[in-house]
């Protein structure tokens, strides 16, 4: 893992920018995906933002086959790498553990677009320019930029020029983070945020290790120092709610215990699991892991929430 | 090479086996080891995958097992776990947890051959399935002497006419049908049996035809379940209440391949990243173990009148001691493959050609599936014993 070190030119490898959204912080926002992610969660939606490095992705709706191109069948693409079934089926297959390391100049050989990069490195100027596309709608709502990943504290130094940079511009700023970081990567890019967004995914150090591959002590205690050290900041706690896992009751009310003693930690958001991260899965040729798992009920969630309203006093029915 | 003393050498091989339990391993480790002691080169295995090379601080031998020749006399070739498994075997990208705690994959092909090297192993035989073959590749094109070992439970690895474990599970297989037959027969209803075969039916076809199932579905030949159900009318009789329909995991309906509109049967995640891939990206399922007798079962319980009831044999079949016909095989794999060193074909695969055990590239084999052809003697076969195979052949 490499984050960028470079402060006087930042620069980082962006995933992709999405404008209008609306539910990741204040108002209307863009939302910024950095790539790389310093824990591996079993449910992850967003499988294209786990490695820092771009990747390679196929999407074989834009392939046109070996007939008609067959060009990622030749040198110099690896040996191997890409394949046709034997018969009449043209269709060009991936192998992914021998075509996985093409990089953007071997992906720019395809004249269909079929083979494309996930991210691409970008400054913060570009981005920042990008996102002031959209100035005046955030004006109107209130909203602004949002930097998502992947997990965007590990690169902070980018991440604090895009925020540093935004506020500059008059912005409202958010971040979404597991904070599975060095406190020092918080402490730089904290400064510039207005709203912090942070999983709760498991208050059981041990499952935190089983599902996500490290225990949590130190998203703890970062979430903790985090709330003392930067008291301006609004904390929105977040658990992505998986049957199974961690719906329920159990888990929410460890994490109200957890929050409610920190009155900048103005809400606590359930995220119903889906699985909308399958296409990505069938891009990059990764396994889908939590393969038997399925969205929480209504029911199950509007308990739930329940508890949370009762919690932060809004009681009287479900939000 | 391993030097010996007074300027003597011995040729010092290693042996590992990918993830995943299957009846045999120990006997293609002791043919290995019996054909490498007689040709007076030492041999070892590596622990748990290549673990026992990247992690050997983890293991109180180092990692590596010498297969003395005490050992082997004393290796029971019925057992499977001499050397331990590991989840993955893609030395290209080992997760781990680095110093700041965070997870990442890591490339550790170097250190792995880095390691071989200091251990002055020359050739590692590697006794994998379809996508271990790929690393295999992979690793050989970056130096390593690499051969190996066809292992497939499905038998669907191309360029082999059997692979070890196969006949095993075949005849676990037919053994689970067999009971499932008699308690159709008892509870006079259509049992729908989901075995092991994702993209290749000799599971499915072979057992099938030991038991005479009403019907096999198969990845190969799209079922027509219209038909189906008009050949289980004709059989089912009120003098034989009961039926049996053998379905592998990967078969596909010829009516959710028309339509478009339904998901498709199969893995098409899996399906992806094999020979047999789609190719349509965007409407997907991840498929659940079951799902193709439970879709079997449903869809044919609208249509006729007896009662249907899907089972799953699914992973069970994996497990166990190997067959007579395993252990032959699985010692000549073994065997082969040290021949396969001594002649230097490095970057192959041990076949088995009947009557032959040849060498073949791996480019031969990675990128194929060897699924059952439409004028295979198996399709004959059971054409003549009169079991529906998905369509009117």
């Amino acid at each position: 893992m490499t984050p960028t070190t470079n402060a006087s030119a930042p620069s980082g490898i962006v995933l992709n920018i999405q404008r209008y959204c609306s539910h990741d912080g204040p108002g209307i926002r863009t939302n910024v995906f950095l790539k790389g992610c310093s824990l591996r969660c079993k449910w992850c939606g967003n499988p294209e933002s786990i490695a820092f490095k771009p990747e390679l992705s196929y999407d074989p709706r834009k392939c046109t086959g070996k007939k008609a191109c067959g060009v990622c069948l030749k040198a110099p693409f690896p040996e191997g790498g890409f394949y046709v079934v034997e018969g009449a089926d043209d269709t060009i297959h991936v192998n992914w553990d021998l075509a996985g390391d093409c990089d953007e100049a071997l992906a720019s050989l395809c004249p269909t677009g079929a083979l494309e990069m996930f991210g691409k490195r970008m400054t913060a100027d570009e981005v920042l320019a990008e996102v002031e596309k959209d100035a005046s709608i955030y004006r109107s709502t209130g909203g602004g930029i949002t930097l998502s990943g992947g997990e965007c504290l590990l690169q902070p130094d980018f991440s604090a020029a895009l925020l540093k940079g935004a506020h500059e511009r008059g912005m409202n700023t958010a971040i979404e983070t597991a904070c599975n970081v060095p406190w020092k990567f918080l402490e730089q890019v904290l400064p510039h945020v207005d709203t912090m967004l942070h999983d709760h995914k498991l208050t059981n150090t041990e499952r935190h290790k089983k599902w996500t591959g490290v225990g949590n002590e130190r998203v703890l205690a970062n979430f903790k120092k985090a709330y003392e050290t930067f008291p301006d900041i609004d904390f929105v706690a977040r658990t992505p709610l998986i049957p199974g896992i961690n719906a329920d009751e159990e888990h929410i009310r460890a994490v109200l215990a957890f929050i409610r003693p920190h009155k900048n930690v103005i809400d606590y958001e359930l995220l119903p699991y889906h699985r909308f991260g399958l296409g990505k899965y069938l891009s990059l040729g990764v396994v889908y892991e939590l393969d038997d798992y399925k969205t929480p009920s209504d029911d199950l969630v509007k308990h739930l929430q329940a508890i949370i309203d009762e919690a932060f006093g809004r009681t009287g029915g479900t939000r | 090479m391993k030097e010996i003393g007074h300027g003597n050498f011995q040729r010092r091989i290693a042996i590992m086996v990918g993830a995943g339990y299957i009846p045999g391993l120990n006997a293609v480790i002791l043919g290995a080891a019996l054909a490498a002691g007689k040709l007076g080169w030492e041999i070892v295995g590596i622990r748990d995958g290549f673990d026992g090379l990247l992690y050997p601080d983890r293991y109180s031998d180092g990692g590596l097992l010498t297969l003395s020749p005490e050992l082997v006399a004393n290796l029971d070739p019925t057992a499977s776990g001499l050397l331990g498994q590991a989840p993955r075997i893609d030395p290209f990208h080992v997760r781990r947890v680095n110093d700041d705690d965070m997870v990442e994959e890591v490339d550790m092909s170097d250190e792995l051959l880095k390691r071989l090297k200091k251990e002055d192993i020359d050739a590692v035989i590697s006794v994998v399935g379809g996508r271990g073959l790929s690393i295999l590749f992979k690793l050989h094109r970056k130096g390593l002497n690499a051969v190996c070992v066809p292992r497939s439970i499905e038998n669907d690895i191309a360029a082999t006419a059997v692979s070890f474990g196969f006949n095993s599970a075949l005849s676990f297989t037919i053994e689970m049908l067999d009971r499932v037959r008699q308690a159709a027969q008892s509870a006079r209803k259509i049992a729908v049996v989901e075995v092991l075969g994702d993209q290749a039916g000799w599971l499915a076809l072979q057992a099938g035809i030991a038991v005479c199932a009403d019907a096999v579905l198969i990845p190969e030949i799209p079922c027509d379940l219209q038909t189906l159900a008009a050949r289980l009318k004709d059989k089912v009789t009120p003098r034989r209440p009961y039926g049996l329909v053998v379905v592998a995991e990967g078969a596909k309906f010829l009516e959710d391949i028309q339509t478009q509109t339904v998901k498709p049967s199969v893995n098409s995640l899996k399906a992806s990243l094999s020979p047999l891939a789609t190719g349509d990206a965007s409407d997907h399922v991840i498929r659940k173990s079951g799902q193709a007798a439970e879709t079997v079962a449903t869809r044919l319980q609208l249509l006729i009148a007896e009662e249907t009831f899907p089972l799953v044999l699914g992973p069970w079949v994996r497990g166990g001691t190997p067959t007579a016909v395993d252990r032959q095989l699985a010692l000549g794999y073994g065997a082969g493959a040290v021949r396969a060193v001594e002649a230097g074909s490095y970057g192959s695969m041990v076949t088995f050609v009947p009557p032959d055990m040849k060498f073949v590239p791996l480019t031969d084999t990675i990128n194929k599936i060897r699924t059952v052809p439409s004028d295979s003697m198996f399709m004959q076969i059971a054409s003549s014993l009169g079991i529906f195979l998905g369509r009117e052949l």
